[in-house]
């Protein structure tokens, strides 16, 4: 039996790596639940970030912050030129995941074909700080990506909610030819929304770069523990998905200390299938 | 005239489901538009609601040319749908779908007044206010299509069948309430199968048939004929 600090050691890592999830899930969550869009692109173009992050850090010095600024602006504008690539098509949901597992497939080379398959480390000043809380370490770099998080899950539910655009977008989702008879222009806020995505996307990336190695393969191994997280969260649902995130990063930092790293993998859709099966209430 | 159609033809690709349709509604005017099931009354409304795109004829609508105004645009104009079957957003509290209502600008600046007239209107709702439409019964859900098509300020309300599915007691409510609402000065145009209430509120009505419309006038003497009588009433 591991020992109580270890255990707390990774709950506080679960928790940090869950809201990185959350931050990667918000935007494919938002796109699957709103726009009925399944964007498997997303994990490339957020892969793609974190690269764009690190060459602009270690071949031109450029801060972090800013080189986020910047893909958020970008990544806005191809969210928004994706969407209309979506609209010209009229492309549906299925065909959706198909289109954009195809441009997941192109981004994977083109980094490939950039930057090679060699791993990747973006080395800050700041990569290795961490507070420490007794005897227990919460990194600033990962502590940061939760917070922003936090911010932008929080930020998101509240603009949906409370707002007449947010409260536009829901209703489109749930009947559109009815919403735009209520005067609600459909096409205009779906592109805004589909740059909305893609910028968190680009948000989640600049801390992929930060917290973690980085290679082209790796695209693939967020799918699965992102695609649980979002149906877990449910799907549109901001605080769902940055809830969704904590539980799978939690249940696999627990699975690492108590049984075995290598049983990380099977966790989150085992914890899919089991809350699929047993629907409590809060789910 | 508030509202002139004349002669538009709307099709789903195939034949025409509407061919020829003119209909007029003069202000504060309720008017009926009766016929069996898949005579084409929704797509009639549907396409004065923006919601189809009619292929040939034209609707205007206090002088302005609908076919140039964008789908989204129209409840600017001052036309506001009820549709057949509520489609209330049924995920949305009953205050969020109320405010989906007051969406376009001009409506926006009078919310305050529209949810005192909505709640004024239907109590029962103010009660329910945070409660997701999509949980209310039939009768309730009417009521907050009505009220969420009225938060928009309408000068022309569309009605489809709106006692569809509803126990008879809510019915004759429901129509009740269709009158007040004229009687504040609003036009109607009440699409029904339930003809006995339909041409009871109507000032004038007409008959829909395969798409054509086949009789227009008042309510008494479409009634006095016998064709139509026995076809709508069974009398």
């Amino acid at each position: 039996m591991p020992s109580l600090s270890l255990l707390e050691q990774s709950l506080i890592t679960g928790v940090l790596t869950g809201g990185l999830y959350g931050l990667l899930a918000l935007g494919l969550s938002m796109s699957w639940g709103l726009l009925r869009l399944v964007n498997l692109g997303h994990f490339a173009i957020a892969l793609l970030g974190a690269y764009i992050t690190w060459w602009l850090g270690t071949a031109y010095g450029v801060a972090p912050w800013l080189a986020g600024a910047i893909i958020v602006v970008a990544f806005f504008i191809y969210g928004v030129a994706l969407h209309w690539v979506f609209m010209r098509f009229a492309v549906t949901e299925m065909a959706s995941m198909l289109i954009t597992f195809a441009l997941a497939v192109i981004v994977e080379s083109t980094l490939q074909f950039i930057w090679t398959a060699d791993f990747r480390r973006y080395e800050t000043p700041w990569g290795s700080e961490s507070w420490i809380v007794g005897s227990l370490y919460v990194p600033k770099l990962n502590l940061m990506a939760f917070l922003v998080a936090c911010l932008l899950a929080g930020g998101t539910w509240a603009w949906l909610r409370y707002t007449y655009v947010g409260r536009a977008l829901r209703a489109c989702a749930e009947d559109a030819p009815i919403a735009i008879a209520y005067g609600i222009n459909h096409r205009r806020l779906s592109f805004i929304l589909s740059g909305l995505c893609a910028a968190y996307a680009g948000v989640a990336g600049v801390f992929i770069a930060l917290v973690a190695t980085l290679a082209p393969s790796q695209i693939w191994s967020w799918v699965g523990v992102v695609f649980a997280v979002v149906i877990i969260g449910r799907l549109g649902n901001p605080v769902g998905a940055l809830a969704g995130g904590i539980l799978i990063g939690v249940c696999e930092a627990l699975t690492m200390a108590v049984i075995n790293p290598s049983w990380a993998a099977l966790v989150s859709f085992s914890v899919l299938i089991a809350l699929l099966l047993f629907k409590p209430r809060w789910v | 005239m508030l509202l002139e159609v004349r002669d538009i033809a709307v099709g789903y690709g195939g034949a025409p489901a509407i061919s020829d349709v003119s209909v007029d509604v003069g202000e504060a005017e309720i008017v009926s538009v009766i016929g069996p099931n898949g005579a084409g009354k929704s797509t009639l409304i549907n396409a004065i609601a923006g919601l189809l795109r009619w292929q040939s004829g034209a609707i205007h609508f206090g002088g302005v040319d609908l076919s140039a105004v964008a789908p989204h645009k129209v409840c600017s104009e001052g036309i506001a749908l009820v549709p057949e079957g509520r489609r209330l957003f049924p995920g949305m509290s009953v205050e969020d779908n109320l405010d989906i209502g007051c969406y376009r600008r001009e409506a926006r600046r009078l919310r305050a007044r529209g949810f005192e007239r909505a709640y004024t209107l239907f109590p029962v709702l103010a009660e329910r206010r945070q409660q997701l439409a999509g949980t209310l019964s039939g009768g309730q859900q009417q009521m907050v299509a009505i009220a969420r098509a009225l938060m928009s300020q309408p000068r022309l309300l569309l009605l489809d069948e709106p006692s569809l599915g509803l126990a008879p007691s809510i019915v004759g409510e429901m129509f009740r309430v269709i009158q007040m609402i004229q009687q504040e000065g609003m036009a109607i145009l009440l699409v029904e199968q339930n003809v006995g209430q339909a041409m009871e509120i109507a000032d004038r009505a007409y008959v829909l048939e395969e798409g054509h419309i086949v009789a227009t006038g008042k309510p008494q003497v479409l009634l006095a004929q016998s064709r139509i009588r026995e076809a709508y009433l069974g009398l």
